[in-house]
């Protein structure tokens, strides 16, 4: 039954979880843009900073500490990108600074595997949480999940400071120039490979974030990055790939969709009302919102 | 003699069967502005690219100020002051003219005051090349010719510059863009004694430019000297004009 009320309830939900998605999306399309790549292991990082969380809040912290617990997770995936990129992405490139990105693609599919089935074996296939003692928040006359909509207020917070970094930091311009032009770059005596370790540390710190900030919602267990995965791949074919303001946009827009769609339609097709916007996008802009054909050279 | 800033020793490319640059030794003065021509498929732009840390060399060596830098990254060799630029332009196209010259500012200086000093002299250099009316523009709203000016100014921006490498900076440049470029260079030249290597076709700005020509032939240097020197040698004529014009 549609009210103005149900709609609204779904809307701000929509844009909430949007956001969150949008984090994961981030993560994927700075990866691309600097180490020109597609990481497929993305929800394995996503997974990780949902336990690192877990581990944090259950063991040290408590819950009443979940937003420190969160940028320590946060931090600790970056660092886990940082080391991971020069031992197994790096070599994949050979031969000069214009590279190839199969191999790095494959060694990214190969690392998710390895990273899923060490969860397992590890933690076991249990579904765990670090719990929450946040309650519901009100919205207007709405009721909101607290933990989701703190993760909605941390991701907004993560999300300004990321375009912080981008946009007024020297680091910020060396990775703007070398999203350009990567041989330009280096020739300008920008190093394009140190910048390469963070570039994948933030992208994956980005979905670490995003795990650690769902943990309480989605719960923590070794396949849990596989949903938020797919749906940032889908957020970047929508926005278009290499798109910043795309990948947020398009976030909100796929949260949005799957929100009006779940409680208007029926909520068992959560998953595919998502689905539906990227054949529409992809039938009417194949680039996506604000992707730029690629000219190849 | 005072040593050559910048110098190679039987620097030689191999591309599988093909020889690009077959044991090429050149020097470079402090202060001098070289050029470099040669017909089309010479070896001049592997030649820059071997110099520059682009591509590894197969031997040979290249020596900046004495001091080899065969084993450094290019991001290394740029920090040590031999900058290029491309024959096609690599500007960054999403970024504002003054970003693109703040970038390599910023890769080599950082600190309180080096972010002001380098948007002082970005705005000087913007001015010279008269695109300070596109300052806070996207490079890519430029025109071909502009570009060239950006990215040649953006090498100026590198505080430790003693030697630019030009490849091919004139090639399709209107005039006027090609006079600013000229006069850009002599007066970075008078002014900081940077030394210039020029790989260009066009025999006029080489005269104006140039004290020396160095003639690359098949990935050989083939003659040294003024380009009237270098003109009057029947095997350069042979190699631009065919056999049988000499």
């Amino acid at each position: 039954m549609f009210t103005p009320e149900l709609f609204a309830q779904a809307l701000i939900a929509g844009v909430v979880i949007g956001v969150i998605y949008a984090l994961m999306a981030l993560g994927i399309t700075f990866i691309y843009s600097i180490v020109k790549m597609i990481n497929w292991s993305m929800g394995e990082f996503y997974m990780i900073g949902s336990y690192a969380q877990y581990l944090i809040v259950v063991y040290l912290l408590g819950p009443n500490m979940w937003w420190l617990a969160a940028v320590l997770s946060a931090l600790s995936v970056f660092l886990i990108g940082w080391l991971v990129e020069p031992v197994l992405i790096k070599p994949m490139f050979t031969g000069g600074i214009e590279r190839k990105d199969d191999y790095a693609t494959v060694v990214t599919i190969a690392l998710l595997l390895l990273l899923r089935n060490l969860a397992t074996a590890i933690s076991g296939p249990y579904q765990r949480t670090p719990g929450t003692t946040l309650g519901a928040v009100m919205l207007g006359p709405l009721p909101e999940s607290g933990a989701r909509f703190a993760a909605f207020l941390c991701a907004l917070a993560a999300i300004a400071l990321f375009y912080v970094l981008l946009r007024l930091s020297w680091l910020g311009l060396a990775l703007r120039a070398a999203s350009q032009s990567r041989v330009g770059a280096q020739t300008s005596g920008v190093d394009v490979l140190a910048l390469d370790k963070i570039a994948f540390g933030i992208g994956v710190g980005l979905a670490g974030l995003a795990g650690a900030l769902l943990a309480p919602v989605f719960m923590v267990y070794p396949t849990n990055g596989v949903v938020t995965t797919t749906k940032g791949f889908e957020i970047i074919v929508i926005g278009g790939l290499g798109s910043i303001p795309g990948a947020l946009i398009a976030g909100v827009l796929l949260g949005i969709a799957e929100s009006l769609g779940s409680t208007f339609i029926a909520s068992a097709y959560q998953n595919a009302y998502g689905f539906l916007l990227l054949l529409a996008v992809l039938a009417l802009r194949p680039s996506g919102l604000f992707g730029e054909r690629v000219r190849q050279a | 003699m005072s040593v050559p800033i910048l110098e190679t020793r039987k620097l030689t490319k191999r591309f599988g069967g093909f020889l690009a640059n077959s044991e090429i030794d050149f020097s470079v003065a402090g202060g001098e502005i070289r050029g470099i021509i040669g017909p089309n498929g010479a070896g001049k732009s592997t030649f820059v690219n071997l110099m520059t840390g682009v591509h590894p060399p197969t031997s040979g060596d290249v020596l900046l100020s004495g001091e080899s830098v065969i084993a450094l990254e290019p991001h290394e060799i740029a920090r040590k002051g031999l900058v290029r630029s491309f024959q096609v332009a690599r500007v960054f196209g999403n970024l504002t003219l003054l970003d693109n010259l703040l970038a390599p500012h910023l890769a080599q200086t950082l600190g309180a005051t080096a972010h002001r000093v380098g948007l002082d002299k970005a705005r000087r250099l913007l001015d010279l090349i008269k695109l300070d009316r596109l300052a806070d523009h996207p490079a890519k709203a430029l025109s071909g010719g502009q570009r060239v000016l950006l990215q040649v100014a953006a090498g100026f921006m590198m505080p430790s510059l003693t030697c630019y490498l030009l490849d091919e900076p004139f090639a399709g440049v209107n005039p006027v863009i090609k006079d600013t470029l000229m006069d850009l260079i002599e007066a970075e030249n008078r002014a900081k004694s940077v030394s210039f290597v020029v790989v260009s076709h066009e025999m006029a700005v080489m005269r104006r430019l140039c004290h020396k020509i160095t003639v690359l032939i098949e990935g050989k240097v083939v003659a040294e000297g003024s380009l009237d020197e270098v003109a009057a040698r029947q095997d350069v004529v042979r190699a631009y004009l065919g056999k049988g014009y000499a």
